[in-house]
């Protein structure tokens, strides 16, 4: 069989391995200095800007089509939003009540919970 | 041309060249039709054992798993998610799924998850995480289990949010505690830090520029921390995709890394000035809207699992909790594997769950 160290697999996995290992740490060495947080912080700060910009252009060009603002549209989200919460409320009253009243014909609601007397394996094996 | 002899000197023989290329060139085509089949199919389905949900306002989300044992324990357990990732990596696949291992033990599992704060959430504050959503979880769990006592687990900030909601309500409801990889000294994120320096990152502009934190901005700051992994690693998946175990293990750790959460804009300034800047938790400064968040004010039983080789909370950060805490039922455990090995995949299967079932299992009662 061939030695493990002359298969060429092997080598190429250990190659890319050491060389993930070279240039991470090679790059957190970098990352870790002053000089390229101010660099990152600056090149994010310009795109963050320009962000806000684009937003603000898109913003007055649907008001000009007529279309419905951002706002308009957050607002009909959080209306959606209330109504789905307050359905999500009555179905959750709704089950524990079905539960409470022990009726059989939901599966989910109604299915027995397992009784809460579990003991701990070593605590079982002590007595 | 070499001599049988020195061929056996340099540990080669041509039987078994002509069999390595024999399964390289199999493996070759292999990867070409599996390489297709990749492309053409998505991943195993995640998040699939059977729960419901018990409450959904706006990115909290509280279920509940349906109980697996025929006897379960007394004390509920509620899983807090860390905000910035789906709770799916605790619950992968049948057989790799750390809730379905609680179930099967006994336990009784409800889980707070978060969805993605939606552009009007950008106003949710640290408060509302922790005097509100957990709160609000803990009373259903209470409600819904009709127990009083509930045990928490946190993994990663959940772990924050959970000794934050357990420092300001130290009289109760919570029972036991468990954290998984949870940073308390902030210093010690040292590439965290340094993105984050003060005197270069302008938070309150970059928040008010786009609301909520964006998902791109976190995972980019994540992968920037071990840069070639992501090259790496799909050179490995290149290599492996024969394999079919590896490629569905890649493709799931892969879908849930990359699956990021953005965060609240204001809760995302307090995590940055309270934590990142002032290191407020670890110095005993950090308060949540105006009640005093102390560490020492934890006396619950505490269990702290914190992985040897991990690279987003190194085990500087971490390793002060339990010095910390009020609690004197307290252990720390350090094993081996990285953020994500630690709490799911093969490792987390051998080293971790049993040893946190054989720890809450006797408190649970």
């Amino acid at each position: 069989m061939a030695d493990k160290g002359n298969d060429p697999a092997v080598i190429w996995q250990r190659m890319i391995g050491e060389l993930e290992k070279g240039f991470n740490s090679f790059a957190n060495q970098a990352m870790g200095t002053p000089e390229f947080s101010r660099l990152m912080n600056q090149a994010g700060g310009v795109a963050a800007g320009a962000q806000k910009q684009f937003v603000e252009l898109m913003e007055k060009y649907l008001v000009s089509m007529n279309l419905p603002s951002r706002a308009q549209l957050v607002g009909m989200a959080e209306r959606l939003q209330s109504i789905e919460g307050q359905l999500n409320e009555i179905k959750a009253l709704l089950n524990q009540m079905n539960r409470s009243a022990g009726n059989a014909e939901s599966a989910t609601a109604s299915k027995p919970r397992p009784p809460r007397t579990k003991r701990p394996p070593a605590e079982k094996a002590q007595k | 041309m070499n001599s049988p002899s020195m061929d056996a000197s340099l540990g080669i023989d041509a039987a078994s060249i002509a069999e390595r290329i024999q399964s390289e060139v199999q493996r070759a085509i292999q990867r070409s039709i599996k390489g297709v089949e990749y492309l053409s199919t998505s991943g195993p389905a995640l998040g699939s054992t059977p729960k419901d949900v018990l409450a959904s306002r706006g990115t909290m989300q509280l279920y509940h798993y349906r109980p697996l044992a025929d006897e379960i324990y007394r004390v509920p357990v509620l899983i807090v998610m860390a905000t910035t990732n789906r709770g799916y990596i605790l619950d992968m696949v049948p057989g790799q799924s750390f809730i379905e291992f609680l179930l099967k033990r006994g336990y009784d599992v409800y889980m707070l998850d978060w969805t993605a704060p939606k552009p009007e959430e950008k106003n949710l504050r640290m408060e509302d995480y922790v005097l509100d959503f957990i709160p609000d979880c803990v009373r259903r769990v209470q409600q819904d289990s009709g127990e009083t006592d509930v045990s928490v687990i946190g993994y990663c900030f959940g772990g924050v949010l959970s000794l934050l909601y357990g420092s300001i309500f130290h009289d109760g409801p919570m029972k036991n505690l468990i954290c998984f990889t949870t940073p308390i000294d902030f210093r010690e994120m040292t590439l965290f830090s340094n993105f984050a320096d003060r005197r270069y990152f302008d938070v309150d502009r970059l928040i008010d520029s786009v609301g909520n934190m964006p998902p791109e901005m976190i995972l980019s700051s994540f992968e920037m921390l071990r840069p070639a992994s992501r090259a790496a690693s799909q050179v490995q998946l290149w290599d492996n995709i024969w394999n079919d175990e590896f490629v569905k293990s890649y493709r799931m750790f892969d879908r849930w890394a990359t699956d990021t959460l953005p965060l609240a804009g204001d809760y995302f300034r307090t995590i940055t000035k309270d934590l990142m800047w002032d290191n407020k938790l670890y110095n005993d400064a950090m308060s949540v809207g105006g009640c005093a968040a102390k560490l020492a004010n934890v006396k619950v039983p505490i269990l702290h699992a914190v992985a040897e080789h991990d690279h987003i909370v190194p085990y500087e950060a971490a390793r002060h909790l339990i010095a910390k805490v009020g609690s004197t039922d307290k252990e720390e455990v350090v094993l081996k594997g990285g953020h994500v090995s630690l709490v799911a995949g093969a490792n987390a299967i051998k080293r971790l769950w049993p040893k946190l079932d054989s720890w809450l299992g006797m408190r649970s009662t």
